[in-house]
């Protein structure tokens, strides 16, 4: 099979961390639970419809969506409802927040699944349950079936099923294809009837094993979803959205995104009724004793997971929530899970490999692994000079915030933060 | 900073300046002791002189502009690379006042590392063979052909300029009817190879290829150990610590205008060249592989780099053919150094045009 990639730039040289998940634990019921009611930043936040004192049940509403930017949340655990109060979550996104003590006993959640349920289902009914059970695409929190149903008016257009993990670490998606198979597929199913896409492709790395994805393949055939297996060259960012567009040689605005964790909580909204109120998270890095995939209730302090998974071996350097390139660094042990949480990463020193920084010495490596083609050490200097207006013109706004860059300089520069916070800066400016 | 005010991404590649600095440097310790060997203990100091001068040259830097520097390397390696290009019997105050003179004014008068417009080494180099021309040429023959240190003598370059032309030797010949030194080990070994092995194949090599490769000659001491620095640059570019482009292009042209044109030495004819002598004299390697590609002063991006050597080359040829001199070389990456920046805004500027055409086409 032809492996598909972009041709310039990326980094496909790092070292994987070997892990294969057997099987998905379920984490147990946290004591609290913190619910924010924003699931990113740029993201609005979903109105509160309990109060302070309120004893809820498993999969209560807790608050209901405002538009087409938040979605319903709800309570993961039985309880009380502690505090209403604004949390700070690092990555500088403020949010309301739902504070749940565990109490009271909890109700077999959800029907029996009947697999078949959504076939009898319209494109209607499908999205209200979508929309009532608060799924969102957990690689950005908005809420999925607006999106889908968006694209459904395109002409053409090819919905991709993202399983390409390329960081040393995550593993979440990879673990879910495998391990549940036929649900993603039949999410994949009822995401298509949604958004009625004119071909599916199914991303995959290039290095699975022949066993795997001749049995990737047998099930794909079985459940006649009318799909193409597609490899990919493992190199950094290949699984950002232009990437994926530009290696399968097609506009950008031309593909959707969709992960196997979001079609997981898409097929059980719609097949066993059950809100969105389980994650499923990888926890590993260098510092934990024994990597594993949990499944989660969302509000879970990211402590009590690690203390699942053995605790730390070591001192860990810094702790990382989603993918080591893209993510954001936890601000503390108690901070949550979040509906956009996959991964908690907890790094020891010789992972991070911090240094100090240095001056630019142009080496140019930075350019070589720009896959904009972008010369990042020129645009740092324009921005250290105040020249946006010239750091636009050599292709600032086409940085996708990859983060490579910023991951092969020798002097340790902070080049993708720098060009975040200028084209943020630049952003405000233009709306003023 | 407090560890949750990192930025992304928060994993790294292996590699540090400073790391790739000392590992650079590291790759020069051999070159070092070899050259111990063949002029004896005494070349120690002008490597420990140089490097030292440096070093203390970017503390002084570094106490008046308050950021401590001397941990990343540059200014070891800096004194390395200069006292590369002097030859063994050198008065020591050289090596000291070029040092100095390389850091203090081409280094931090410009704004310290990576602001730098010419590598500085490369200018300390030209800074003592503009002022001190005579010592610069002066060199040794090594203790294996002799028995004894500091017995001077030409370098073979200048030796066989000397010789008039016109013989119908090729170059080692020459040098050897005019009787120029040659370490035992050389004829043994040539001799054992051409028995062995070339006499198989119908040719025969002259003595004296094994002398230059071993650096058993009069020359530089980073010119000394062909075999040292090629085994050096290996390290480097499996490491990609330098940009592996320039030096392969600009040799490559090198060659290439060598064995076509000769190097106006005795034995060269048109198309007959002696590759070889060219590449193992001057201390073209060495410049190839640890002066030209050294990143601040060398463009970036793959075109703008194999054009940079192609030039390099170029101009060392020029340098070699014409001007005469053994530092020819140092002196075309000097001048690549200070036209880099406008080989790159030309580049780039052709690069616009074209892109521009293209879309004027569409
Ligand atoms: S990788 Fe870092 S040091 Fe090298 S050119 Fe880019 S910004 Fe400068
Ligand atoms: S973060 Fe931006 S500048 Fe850096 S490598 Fe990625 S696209 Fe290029």
């Amino acid at each position: 099979m032809k492996i598909r990639g972009f041709k310039h730039g990326g980094i496909d040289s790092m070292h994987r961390v070997s892990f294969e998940a057997k099987s998905i634990e379920n984490a147990f019921l946290p004591l609290n639970a913190l619910i924010s009611l924003r699931n990113g930043p740029g993201l609005a936040e979903a109105e509160a419809v309990v109060k302070l004192g309120d004893q809820v049940l498993e999969g209560q509403l807790l608050a209901r969506s405002t538009g087409a930017n938040s979605s319903n949340m709800h309570s993961s655990i039985p309880g009380i409802v502690r505090r209403i109060t604004q949390i700070k979550d690092a990555g500088s996104f403020d949010s309301l927040a739902i504070k749940i003590s565990l109490d009271g006993s909890f109700s077999v959640l959800g029907k029996r699944p009947e697999r078949y349920r959504w076939k009898a289902l319209n494109k209607g009914d499908i999205g209200y349950l979508a929309q009532d059970k608060g799924v969102v695409r957990v690689s950005t929190g908005e809420p999925l079936y607006p999106a889908l149903s968006k694209m459904s008016v395109k002409q053409e257009y090819t919905l991709i099923l993202n399983v390409l993990e390329l960081d040393p670490y995550s593993r979440v998606e990879e673990s879910l294809f495998r391990l549940r198979t036929m649900d993603v597929l039949d999410g994949c199913a009822i995401a298509a009837r949604i958004s009625k896409p004119s071909r599916i492709i199914i991303a995959i790395d290039e290095r699975y094993s022949a066993k795997t994805l001749s049995k990737i393949r047998e099930a794909i055939d079985s459940c006649e979803l009318d799909a193409k297996l597609q490899l990919f060259k493992h190199k950094i960012p290949q699984d950002h959205p232009r990437q994926l567009a530009l290696a399968l040689g097609i506009n950008k605005d031309d593909i959707f995104i969709v992960e196997p964790s979001s079609l997981i909580s898409l097929h059980e909204a719609i097949v066993s009724n059950k809100p969105h109120i389980e994650q499923y998270v990888f926890v590993g890095g260098g510092a934990i004793k024994h990597p594993a995939v949990l499944k989660a209730r969302i509000g879970s302090p990211i402590g009590d997971l690690i203390e699942e998974c053995g605790g730390f071996t070591s001192k860990p350097y810094t702790i990382v929530l989603n993918n080591p390139f893209t993510g954001r660094a936890a601000p503390d042990l108690d901070c949550a899970v979040g509906k956009t949480t996959r991964a908690i990463l907890a790094l020891t020193e010789s992972e991070a490999k911090p240094a100090p920084e240095r001056p630019c010495i142009r080496c140019s490596d930075c350019y070589e692994v720009c896959p904009a083609g972008l010369k990042p050490f020129l645009l740092h200097k324009l921005i250290q000079l105040g020249k946006i207006g010239e750091a636009k013109a050599i292709g600032l706004d086409r940085c996708i915030s990859c983060g490579a860059c910023a991951y092969i300089c020798s002097s340790r520069i902070a080049l993708v933060s720098i060009f975040d916070t200028a084209k943020k800066a630049d952003k405000d400016r233009g709306q003023n | 900073m407090k560890s949750n005010e990192l930025y992304p991404p928060y994993i790294h590649s292996w590699k540090t300046s400073a790391k790739s600095t000392w590992i650079c440097s590291g790759t020069l310790a051999p070159l070092v002791l070899w050259s111990a060997y063949l002029y004896g203990y005494k070349t120690l100091f002008v490597w420990l002189v140089s490097v030292l001068t440096s070093m203390g040259t970017e503390a002084i830097v570094s106490a008046f502009t308050k950021k401590w520097t001397l941990g990343d390397g540059s200014a070891v390696l800096s004194g390395l690379l200069l006292a590369a290009i002097m030859p063994p019997a050198i008065p020591l105050y050289i090596p000291c006042l070029s040092a100095a003179f390389a850091i203090l004014v081409v280094k931090a008068a410009f704004g310290g590392l990576g602001s730098n417009w010419m590598n500085p080494a490369l200018a300390g180099a030209a800074f003592a063979y503009v002022n001190w021309p005579k010592a610069m040429h002066e060199f040794v023959l090594p203790r294996v052909i002799t028995g004894v240190d500091g017995i001077s003598a030409s370098s073979p370059l200048s030796f066989i300029r000397s010789l008039s032309g016109g013989a119908d030797l090729r170059i080692m010949e020459a040098l050897k009817s005019a009787s120029y030194p040659l370490s035992g080990f050389d004829i043994k070994v040539t001799q054992f190879l051409n028995d062995g092995f070339f006499s198989a194949l119908g040719s025969q090599l002259p003595e004296g290829y094994i002398d230059l490769g071993l650096g058993f000659k009069p020359g530089a001491l980073g010119e000394s150990a062909l075999v040292v620095i090629i085994i050096g640059s290996v390290f480097l570019l499996s490491l990609k610590l330098i940009k592996s482009i320039i030096p392969l292009t600009m040799l490559t042209v090198f060659s290439v205008l060598v064995r076509l044109f000769g190097t106006g030495l005795p034995g060269e004819y048109l198309f007959s060249g002696d590759v070889l002598f060219a590449l193992f004299n001057g201390g073209v390697l060495f410049a190839a592989f640890y002066m030209a590609p050294e990143p601040v002063t060398s463009p970036s991006g793959k075109l703008d780099n194999f054009v940079y050597g192609l030039i390099l080359g170029v101009l060392c040829y020029v340098f070699r053919r014409w001007a005469a001199k053994p530092e020819g070389a140092v002196y075309a990456i000097l001048i690549m150094n200070v036209l880099g920046p406008s080989l790159e805004k030309m580049l780039d500027s052709i690069r616009k045009a074209i892109s521009q055409h293209r879309q004027a086409k569409r």
